[in-house]
C-alpha cells in the first residue's frame, strides 16, 4: 500500500510547477552607493533584497537562490559560502594536510547553504535565517577587506566576472536536476547527445526541456555606469545566457549602462531604471511586482519595458567612447570612434584603407557615381578611393 | 600477365577517372598525377577500427576511476584547440550546394540521406548566422545534373530555412554535377566584396559527376576567384572532390571529409560555421584590394505611437531602427540604410564573433602537488567540492603507472584544471562550460589582479593582442 502511496505521489509532483534558481548580482560598488546614500543606504537596500529573497523562497519549497557580489575589484559570493573565504576568514596559514581533507567536506556542504553557522531563532522559518545570515555575514566581510588603496584603484565594478561565475553555477546547477536537460544545455559540446540525427531545433528542445527542468534567471542589482572597460566579456555572457534561456533582469538604480540595457533585450529580461529618489524609496515594490514571476508565469503576464526603445550604441575600442556610428575594422570587427591617424588597426594592427564613404560629409550625388563606377569594375570597390587615405608609414 | 603489375596503377587511376567523369582522360590524368599527395594519411574509418580498447583495471579491480577519466578526457578532447589568436575570415559570404540527386535516397543514414541532411541543414543556417551574424549565406542544389538555385545570398536565416524546408515535398533525382554547380557559385560569390571570404560548402552523396566539360578548368577559375572548396561526402571517398579540395585551399586537404555516420555528419558540418582562418595568400590577395575600415552605424530600437512608413519596404510599421546618420527608418536589422547607404547593425552582432577572435586560453591538468600547494577544495566557478588531496605519503604510490589514481589520457589526476592566468582551479564541467559557451574565465575576470599576468591583460579586451 505504501509503494502505491509513493509512486501516486512522485508523480503528482512531477506536474508540480518546476523549481526556479534565482541568482542575484548585487553591485556593491562603494563609489556609487555612496553616491547614493542619502535617498536609499546600502543596508537598505540589503533588507529589501532579502524579502525579496524569501519572497521567491516561500513561493516553490524547491526554489533555490544564489547572491553574488560584483565589488569593485573583485566579484565574491555572497550565498551560498565558498569554502576558501571562510578560510580566509578563520586564522590564516598553519593548515595541515588532516585539515585540508575536513576543508573539503565542508565545501560539499557549502553547496547546501555554507558552512556559516546560522543562530536558532524559533520565530524563523529556518531557511530564510539561514540565507539571511550567510548574505549578511559575508557581506560584512566583503566590506571589512576592503582597503582604501583598492578602493581608490579602480571606480568600476566587476559585472562581467560576477556574470561568469553565476553562469557556471547555473550550468552546473541545472546539469545536476533530476530532471536532466543535459541535452538541452550542452547539445552543442556533446554531439552524441542528438545521436539519433532527427532533432531539428536545438533552441525548440532546449525550451522544451527547460519547462522541465530547473529554470535559472540571473537579476543584476546595478549602481554603478561605464562598463565599458569589461565590454567583451559582458557581451560573452550575455550570449552565453541568451544560449542556454536565461532571463538577464535588470534593475538599474543608478549610473548609465547601455550594455545592461542591450543584456537584457537580447536575453529576454526585464529591464527598469528607478532614476529618481521617489522610484528607488520603492525598491522593494519594484522587486516584488516585476521581478518575482518566474520564466512560467510571465508568459502570461505583460511585463514592464515592452515596447520601450532599446540603445543599441557600441563602445569603441580606441577611447571606450559610446558610440552610434563607427569604424569598424574588417579583420578583427574593433569599432573606433574615428577613423584612425595612421591607418593601422589597434587592435590586429594590420593596414587599413578607408573606402570612399569615410570621408565627411558623405554626399548623396558621388555616392551614385561612386556605385555605377564600382558595378563598371566588377566588384572592385577600392579604385575611387585611394586618394582619401592617409598615407602609411 | 608479365606486366599486370605496371597497369595495376594505370587502371587504379581509371577508376577514379570514371568517377568524375570529366574531360578527355589524358589530360586529367597527368594532372592529377602532378598534384598527387606524396604519403595517403589514415582514413578516419582505419583509426577508429585500430583503436585498441585498453581497459585497465584499477589495483582494487574497479574500472570506475578509469572509466570517469574517459568520460572527462572525452569531453577535453573537444575543447582542446588550438587557441592562438588567428586572423579569421569573420565577414563570410557561403554557398552550401546540396546534393539533390538520386544517391541522396539511400538509407545507410537514417531515416535517408536526403531527410537527415535537410534536417542538418536547417541546424546548419542556425548555428551559421548564430556564428557568423555579419554574413551572407546561399543554398544550391544538385539535380538532374544542373544546378538548382534553392535560396539567395541573403543574411536572414529564415529565408534560407523555409527555402530548405519546401525541399521536403521534393523527390531527390538525377545526377549531380559538381562543375555546374561550381559554376553556378562562382556566378553566385562574383560580385561580393573583396573584404570578405568567398566559400563553397558542398554536401556530395553520390560517386560520381555528370559534368558538360572539364571540371578543371572550372577548378582553376576557383582558384583565381579565391573560392575555397570543402566537401562533405556521405558515400566514399572520390578523388576528384579530394582534389578540388585541396587545389582550392592552397595544398590543405583537410577541408574534404567523408561522414562516417550520421553523428560525424553532424559533427563535420557544424565545424564549418567557425570562420575560417585566413591564410598568408589570401592576406597578399586582401592587400592588393584592400577596404578595410568599414564605416557602420549602431541605431537604437525605438517605439513610435503610430505606425510609420519604413524605408525599406515601404510597410507601415510601429517601431523599427532609425539610421544613425540620415534617420531613415529600417525596419530590420543587419541592414544598409536605402537613403544614405551606410551599413547599419546592431553591435551585438559584431559582439557575437569576439570570441573567435579573443579565444579562451586552455586549462591545464592540476597534478596532486600543485592541487596541495593551493589547497583548492573547490570549483571556483560553481563550488562544486573536489576529491580531497590524498595525503602527502600515499601519494608516491598513487601517481605511479598503472595505479589506482590513473586515468585516462588528457583527464586531470585531481579532477582539477586550471586557469594559468589567474591560478584558480575549475572542475570539468565548468571548463567545457566556460571554453564552449561563455568563453569567459570567471577567474579572471573576478578578480582586478591576476597572478598570471602582469596587470596588462586585466582588461580581456586589450590584453590578447590579434597577431596580423
Amino acid at each position: 500500500m505504501n509503494v502505491v502511496d509513493a509512486t501516486d505521489r512522485t508523480e503528482k509532483q512531477d506536474e508540480a510547477e518546476a523549481p526556479s534558481l534565482l541568482t542575484i548580482i548585487l553591485d556593491t560598488n562603494p563609489h556609487a552607493w555612496n553616491l547614493l546614500a542619502d535617498t536609499l543606504p546600502l543596508s537598505k537596500a540589503v533588507a529589501n533584497l532579502l524579502v525579496f529573497i524569501n519572497a521567491h523562497l516561500a513561493i516553490n519549497h524547491a526554489n533555490r537562490v544564489a547572491v553574488l557580489a560584483s565589488h569593485s575589484e573583485r566579484a565574491e559570493w555572497l550565498y551560498p559560502t565558498p569554502a576558501h573565504s571562510q578560510e580566509n576568514g578563520a586564522a590564516k596559514g598553519s593548515h595541515q594536510d588532516g585539515e585540508d581533507v575536513d576543508m573539503g567536506e565542508e565545501g560539499s556542504s557549502a553547496g547546501q547553504g555554507g558552512p556559516v553557522q546560522s543562530p536558532d531563532d524559533a520565530n524563523k522559518y529556518r531557511p530564510f535565517a539561514h540565507v539571511e545570515h550567510a548574505i549578511l555575514t559575508n557581506l560584512r566581510r566583503l566590506m571589512s577587506t576592503t582597503t582604501p588603496e583598492s578602493l581608490s584603484s579602480t571606480p568600476a565594478t566587476m559585472i562581467a566576472g560576477a556574470l561568469t561565475l553565476a553562469l557556471s553555477y547555473i550550468s552546473k546547477q541545472s546539469q545536476s536536476q533530476p530532471a536532466a536537460n543535459m541535452t538541452s544545455q550542452f547539445n552543442y559540446s556533446d554531439p552524441t547527445s542528438v545521436a539519433g540525427g532527427n532533432e531539428l531545433n536545438p533552441s525548440d528542445s532546449s525550451k522544451h526541456h527547460a519547462a522541465l527542468g530547473l529554470s535559472s534567471r540571473i537579476l543584476i542589482l546595478s549602481v554603478s555606469g561605464d562598463l565599458a572597460n569589461q565590454y567583451i566579456p559582458i557581451m560573452n555572457a550575455i550570449f552565453a545566457c541568451q544560449r542556454l534561456d536565461i532571463p538577464l533582469d535588470i534593475l538599474k538604480l543608478a549610473g548609465d549602462t547601455v550594455f545592461l540595457q542591450q543584456a537584457a533585450d537580447a536575453s529576454g529580461g526585464i529591464y527598469m531604471a528607478l532614476d529618481d529618489a521617489q522610484a528607488r524609496a520603492g525598491l522593494l515594490q519594484y522587486l516584488m511586482f516585476a521581478y518575482l514571476p518566474d520564466q512560467g508565469a510571465r508568459e502570461h503576464l505583460i511585463v514592464p519595458g515592452e515596447g520601450e526603445g532599446v540603445d543599441f550604441r557600441a563602445a569603441c575600442f580606441c577611447h571606450r567612447r559610446i558610440v552610434d556610428i563607427g569604424y569598424v575594422c574588417s579583420i578583427c570587427l574593433s569599432i573606433f570612434c574615428e577613423p584612425l591617424a595612421d591607418g593601422t588597426c589597434l587592435t590586429c594592427g594590420s593596414h587599413l584603407k578607408l573606402s570612399g564613404y569615410g570621408q565627411r560629409p558623405a554626399v548623396v550625388p558621388k555616392k551614385k557615381k561612386k556605385k555605377k563606377r564600382a558595378l563598371e569594375a566588377g566588384g572592385m570597390e577600392t579604385p575611387g578611393s585611394e586618394g582619401g587615405t592617409p598615407a602609411p608609414a | 600477365m608479365a606486366d599486370s603489375d605496371g597497369e595495376y596503377p594505370g587502371s587504379d587511376d581509371d577508376i577514379a577517372l570514371g568517377m568524375n567523369g570529366a574531360g578527355p582522360s589524358g589530360k586529367a590524368k597527368d594532372k592529377s598525377l602532378a598534384s598527387r599527395p606524396k604519403g595517403r594519411a589514415q582514413a578516419k574509418w582505419e583509426a577508429a577500427a585500430s583503436s585498441n580498447w585498453e581497459l585497465q583495471e584499477g589495483a582494487d579491480g574497479s574500472i570506475e576511476g578509469l572509466l570517469g577519466g574517459l568520460e572527462e578526457a572525452g569531453k577535453r578532447k573537444r575543447l582542446l584547440k588550438d587557441t592562438t589568436p588567428l586572423q579569421r575570415g569573420i565577414i563570410r559570404h557561403t554557398l552550401l550546394i546540396l546534393d539533390l540527386s538520386i544517391a541522396m535516397t539511400e538509407k545507410d543514414l537514417r531515416p535517408t540521406r536526403y531527410l537527415l541532411t535537410i534536417n542538418y541543414t536547417i541546424m546548419f543556417i542556425r548555428e551559421f548566422f548564430e556564428q557568423n551574424p555579419i554574413s551572407q549565406l546561399g543554398i544550391l542544389g544538385m539535380r538532374d545534373g544542373v544546378a538548382v538555385r534553392v535560396s539567395d545570398m541573403s543574411g536572414n536565416p529564415n529565408d534560407h530555412i523555409n527555402a530548405v524546408k519546401t525541399l521536403r515535398g521534393q523527390d531527390p533525382k538525377g545526377n549531380p554535377s559538381l562543375q555546374n554547380a561550381l559554376e553556378m557559385a562562382r556566378g553566385s560569390l562574383y560580385h561580393t566584396p573583396s573584404h570578405g571570404t568567398r566559400e563553397v560548402v558542398i554536401v556530395l552523396g553520390a560517386l560520381l559527376s555528370s559534368d558538360p566539360g572539364d571540371i578543371h578548368d572550372t577548378i582553376k577559375s576557383c582558384i583565381k576567384d579565391r573560392i575555397r572548396v570543402s566537401i562533405i561526402g556521405l558515400a566514399a571517398q572520390m578523388h576528384i572532390c579530394a582534389e578540388i579540395c585541396r587545389k582550392t585551399n592552397s595544398g590543405d586537404d583537410n577541408s574534404y571529409n567523408v561522414a562516417v555516420d550520421e553523428v560525424d555528419f553532424q559533427e563535420i558540418l557544424m565545424s564549418i560555421t567557425t570562420p575560417p582562418v585566413v591564410r598568408a595568400t589570401d592576406t597578399e590577395a586582401q592587400k592588393r584590394n584592400q577596404a578595410a575600415l568599414l564605416m557602420m552605424g549602431f541605431p537604437s530600437r525605438i517605439v513610435e505611437k503610430a505606425a510609420t512608413l519604413c524605408a525599406c519596404h515601404g510597410n507601415l510599421t510601429r517601431g523599427g531602427y532609425l539610421c544613425s546618420r540620415c534617420k531613415a527608418k529600417v525596419c530590420n536589422l543587419p541592414a544598409t540604410c536605402p537613403t544614405c547607404d551606410l551599413t547599419l547593425i546592431l553591435s551585438t552582432h559584431l559582439a557575437r564573433s569576439y570570441h573567435h577572435l579573443f579565444p579562451l586560453r586552455n586549462w591545464v591538468e592540476v597534478p596532486w602537488t600543485r592541487a596541495r600547494q593551493k589547497r583548492s577544495t573547490q570549483c571556483f566557478g560553481c563550488l562544486a567540492a573536489f576529491p580531497s588531496v590524498p595525503p602527502a605519503d600515499r601519494e608516491s604510490t598513487g601517481g605511479a603507472p598503472g595505479g589506482r589514481t590513473r586515468r585516462a589520457e588528457g583527464a586531470s589526476e585531481s579532477s582539477r584544471y586550471e586557469c594559468e592566468t589567474c591560478e584558480n582551479h575549475f572542475c570539468i564541467d565548468c571548463d567545457v562550460f566556460c571554453h564552449e559557451a561563455v568563453h569567459n574565465c570567471p577567474g579572471c575576470q573576478s578578480s582586478a589582479h591576476l597572478p598570471g599576468a602582469e596587470g596588462a591583460e586585466a582588461n580581456g579586451m586589450d590584453g590578447e593582442a590579434m597577431q596580423a
